[in-house]
């Protein structure tokens, strides 16, 4: 017979180790192909250029790439939170094509960027 | 390289473990105290269908209406006073307003209106209130708080007057609302009170769908902060999160891309059950489904645990109870039930920076 759960309470106060981004690129010329690795490779080299070699010497995880929409997920460390914002809202341009980084949403937990209420959309028509 | 880079905003997350049959358990106020509910997904390991008395419940979850361009003195005037304030199950919450940017609004059933103001709108409206407890150095945000159901406040009263007067002349305010309400009878009195504002009827959205070959974490009841048999709660909330959102599990240490993989302890599924349910949810519909989900063990089953997460409105102005909650750099307040075979139950309560630490 197992015995029964006692009650257990803890609070944990900035405990997670990562914060997670949801970001999209958006090109003036439209959409373009991008792989996976280019798509981080882009993010490496908007940070080298923002902070060098070394202050982009950081790892950050590409979890997901949709290469439809340019969406993505990233995964960084919290101490590079900053640094990896900073240079995704400040990349300009690629391949001399102006492009922006739009930051959709960033949350220490990976599990608030599957229900973010801002995506609540209605049609103009009536009950769905 | 500057300290200050290295700073990120604050999280709480707050675990729980008890069991559903103990009485002093608290599952059920929580459940109940979470009002504004956007999305709520099912993850429940070793299942390919969705059992029927499940998909019976989601169905039957109460409408939630949208009402274009409600004027907030609406919500006081006699008619909605005695519907809203006294019968106590209508909630309400203001739609497509940034609590970051704009003046957001929610109802609650226990009458209060809450009402989180730019400093502008604020100092026009001109009713009391407090600062938010989240300005930074200057107090750009405050919080009126409305008791409906105060005598000084009822229906005559000088005090409702000026309440009437200030939402009707001083600061018009109008938005987009969402309400919904806890029906146990076909009365439909919300729909009424709110038929000559044109409401849209809308139905929490399902989906679901069956994932193959699952690295799922292996979890033991007793051991919840991850200590010793299980993984600890962060990772596991962060692999609930990959599987939610269809992040690959499987990486290699040295991969260039991703190195993410799932926690260990863990064992292979062969399918689980990923369902999702979004739309403007009531917590008395929400605490049915988890009342359904605990007889998901009544009959033998491989799985020793499922799960449920419940996701609020970024934008509301309340979390839990009437705890007030903000929007920094994000405005999560989820909460997650694992519920275990023997009923035993761990509860993760996560909020961002500007949330009260949850109940």
């Amino acid at each position: 017979m197992e015995e029964p759960t006692t009650f257990e309470r803890h609070v944990y106060k900035n405990a997670s180790v990562y914060h997670y981004m949801k970001i999209s690129l958006d090109l003036e010329n439209g959409k373009r192909s991008f792989s996976n690795a280019q798509f981080k490779q882009l993010i490496i080299s908007a940070l080298k250029e923002l902070y060098g070699e070394v202050g982009a010497a950081f790892p950050f995880d590409l979890l997901k790439f949709d290469p439809s929409s340019l969406t993505a997920i990233l995964r960084v460390y919290n101490k590079g939170l900053v640094k990896l914002w900073s240079a995704l809202t400040l990349l300009g341009s690629y391949q001399n094509e102006a492009c922006a980084f739009r930051v959709i949403q960033v949350s220490p937990f990976l599990l608030a960027l599957s229900g973010n209420s801002r995506e609540l959309q209605f049609g103009e028509s009536s009950t769905s | 390289m500057s300290p200050e880079l290295e700073k990120c905003p604050r999280s709480l997350l707050v675990c729980e473990k008890s069991n559903f049959m103990n009485e002093k358990s608290r599952h059920d106020i929580h459940v109940s105290k979470h009002s504004f509910n956007y999305k709520i997904s099912v993850l429940i390991p070793e299942c390919a269908v969705l059992p029927a008395n499940i998909s019976g419940v989601i169905s039957n979850f109460s409408p939630y209406y949208l009402v274009r361009d409600l004027p907030v003195y609406e919500l006081l005037q006699d008619k909605s006073h005695e519907t809203v304030v006294q019968k106590g199950t209508v909630y309400a919450v203001s739609y497509n307003t940034k609590i970051d940017e704009d003046n957001s609004i929610a109802l609650l059933p226990s009458g209060q209106l809450v009402l989180s103001l730019n400093k502008d709108a604020y100092e026009q409206l001109g009713l009391e209130g407090r600062p938010s407890l989240y300005n930074h150095r200057k107090a750009m945000r405050y919080v009126v708080t409305l008791n409906l159901r105060d005598k000084t406040l009822a229906p005559g009263t000088k005090r409702y007057q000026r309440v009437l007067s200030g939402l009707k002349d001083r600061l018009p305010l109008r938005y987009d609302f969402l309400f919904t309400e806890h029906n146990t009878d076909e009365d439909k009195t919300l729909y009424k009170l709110l038929s000559q504002y044109k409401p849209v009827e809308h139905k929490a959205v399902l989906s679901h769908h069956t994932l193959k070959n699952l690295p799922c974490p292996t979890l033991y009841p007793s051991d919840l902060q991850g200590t010793t048999l299980s993984c600890d709660p962060h990772s596991f909330l962060e692999w609930l999160g990959a599987v939610n959102l269809d992040i690959s599990c499987e990486n290699a240490a040295d991969s260039f891309l991703s190195t993410y993989i799932c926690p260990e302890p863990k064992s292979s599924v062969s399918q689980a059950l990923l369902c999702t349910i979004t739309g403007f949810i009531s917590p008395e519909d929400v605490y049915l489904l988890l009342q359904e989900l605990r007889k998901y063990f009544d009959e033998p089953k491989f799985t020793q645990w499922l799960s449920l997460t419940v996701h609020g409105f970024m934008d509301s102005p309340v979390s839990w109870g009437a705890t007030e909650h903000g929007f920094l750099k994000g405005g999560e307040n989820f909460y997650n039930l694992v519920c275990f075979k023997n009923q035993d139950y761990w509860l993760h309560m996560a909020t961002g920076a500007h949330d009260g630490c949850p109940p």
